[in-house]
């Protein structure tokens, strides 16, 4: 079909005179160098004019229009063996194109997939963050885990708007990309790669467990980190900091430990993968706090001002009045405790 | 103007709409996706940051593109009829109002005290609420406001980051 609707346009007054003295009307004269204009092999040749008789009886009925459109033809045959290449290639362009728009609708109803993990309601999803911070003690039976994507993918979110409030709030100059981009990265990144790395030693240890229930798993684990986090970025103490990277993000690893092992058979195997992921997700949130600490620190070592509590030399803070407010606040709850 | 799409008594009407946020929403109100209003307001929420002295047109157009892609992903996953791109960008457009107060508020103040903390927290809130009623009544999403707030809260609090340092 390619060729032979390429060809209608130029080829059509050569028809139409051709077929002229046959039907009595249209031009008499006969272009002989429109007759030349055919692509090359004769059954090409008899399809374009298979496609030219059925336009040519379509263009009967239309009538005066008809004649208009023949005069186009003519017109545009004047250009020839250049036309029809045109017409050619911005046919096969179109086809391409059309080839690669569905290629993508197909990939986008594939998200459809997705749905059913998304299909949640407020009750559970509180539910199962509080769940996340209790562990669990029957490692014996395999512990259902949710295999939702809502709760994680909020979850990473709220880490990433943490992550970037922190580092406004500490003024860290990211020299090479955006503050944007380096916590969208960190968060999933940690998050994506993470689970793939745990999906496949769970595969060779032979754990019970698929890739939807890990990204849940450890997305919901991220909740500690979110609470430490937020907490540790506003007050700011080294010890507050130990004690909540052991209490909270402690609690949530041994969370997702207590499940794994319950789904894995084997001291060996239940031994390498709790590892990896209790030092996995422990690091992580001490690189979390101390990647943008430093910062801050540095800066305030040159800062050292009336502010400055004499006895204790901890993690300091930017001198503003409400940060001063609620260290004070802190440190005369932590003295009373 | 007529000619255009630009009706000034619905745009007017989804502004009250936005700006009271107990009235409750009107299903049908999004069925036009009207982009008008929305533009004026990124426009003038760049504007009123400018006068602030921060010049971040860039950041606002990308962080509302990104945004409002993000949420139509999220709402078309969760939602039984899928929703259009354009309803999606026009709702999180006009819930946006809310967050140039907040930043006309920073001309003048600075948003970095405790005052300025529960400001931000209260027109964050305002706009995810409104975002998330409009939402729901069009998508009949019942029983799901808080899990269609959380994102939108989420998208706000990263335009009010730019509006307060």
């Amino acid at each position: 079909a390619g060729p032979g609707a390429a060809g209608v346009g130029p080829g059509r007054a050569g028809v139409d005179a051709v077929s002229a003295p046959a039907q009595g009307g249209g031009s008499a004269v006969i272009d002989m160098e429109n007759m030349d204009d055919t692509s090359g092999s004769s059954f090409e040749d008899m399809g374009e004019m298979h496609q030219r008789m059925k336009e040519e009886e379509e263009e009967e009925a239309e009538g005066e229009a008809g004649a208009g459109e023949e005069e186009d033809g003519e017109f545009l045959g004047m250009k020839g063996l250049r036309g029809q290449l045109g017409r050619q290639v911005a046919d096969q362009m179109w086809q391409v194109g059309k080839r690669q728009a569905s290629r993508a609708f197909s990939l986008y109803a594939n998200i459809d997939i997705l749905r059913p993990y998304f299909d949640v309601e407020p009750v559970q999803v509180r539910a199962r963050l509080l769940e996340s911070m209790i562990p669990v003690k029957m490692i014996n039976f395999p512990q259902k885990i949710a295999g939702e994507l809502y709760g994680p993918l909020m979850l990473v979110f709220t880490l990433v708007a943490i992550l970037l409030h922190g580092m406004k709030t500490s003024d860290t100059i990211i020299r090479e990309g955006t503050l944007m981009g380096t916590a969208i990265g960190t968060c999933f990144g940690y998050w994506l790669g993470v689970s793939s790395f745990m999906y496949f030693l769970a595969y060779l240890c032979n754990a019970q467990i698929t890739m939807v229930q890990m990204l849940s798993l450890l997305g919901y684990g991220l909740f500690g980190h979110c609470i430490t986090l937020f907490v540790t970025y506003n007050i700011h103490f080294h010890s507050l900091f130990y004690i909540f990277w052991l209490v909270v993000g402690g609690l949530s690893t041994l969370r997702m430990v207590a499940v794994l092992v319950s789904r894995t058979v084997g001291h060996t195997q239940r031994l390498i993968l709790c590892g990896t992921l209790a030092a996995l997700h422990m690091l992580f949130l001490l690189y979390l706090h101390f990647a943008y600490h430093k910062v801050v620190e540095g800066i305030l070592d040159t800062l050292e001002g009336p502010n400055m509590p004499p006895f204790q030399r901890v993690a300091r803070d930017i001198p503003v009045v409400s940060n001063a407010v609620l260290n004070t606040t802190a440190k005369a709850i932590a003295l009373t405790l | 103007l007529a000619e255009l799409g630009i009706n000034f008594d619905h745009i007017w009407q989804k502004t009250l709409t936005v700006l009271h946020p107990l009235k409750v929403a009107d299903g049908s109100i999004m069925n036009e996706t009207d982009l008008a209003g929305p533009m004026v307001f990124c426009l003038a929420f760049g504007a009123t940051l400018l006068l602030a002295g921060k010049i971040q047109f860039g950041y606002v157009y990308g962080i509302s593109a990104i945004g409002c892609l993000g949420m139509f992903c999220l709402l078309n996953l969760m939602s039984m009829t899928g929703v259009s791109f354009g309803c999606v960008a026009s709702v999180l457009g006009y819930c946006l109002l809310p967050m140039i107060l907040l930043s006309s508020f920073a001309i003048v103040f600075s948003l970095q005290g405790m005052m300025g903390i529960i400001l931000t927290a209260g027109i964050i809130g305002w706009c995810s609420f409104s975002a998330s009623k409009i939402f729901i009544s069009a998508l009949a999403m019942e029983g799901q406001q808080l899990l269609v707030a959380y994102p939108c809260a989420l998208l706000y609090g990263v335009f009010a980051l730019i509006s307060v340092f």
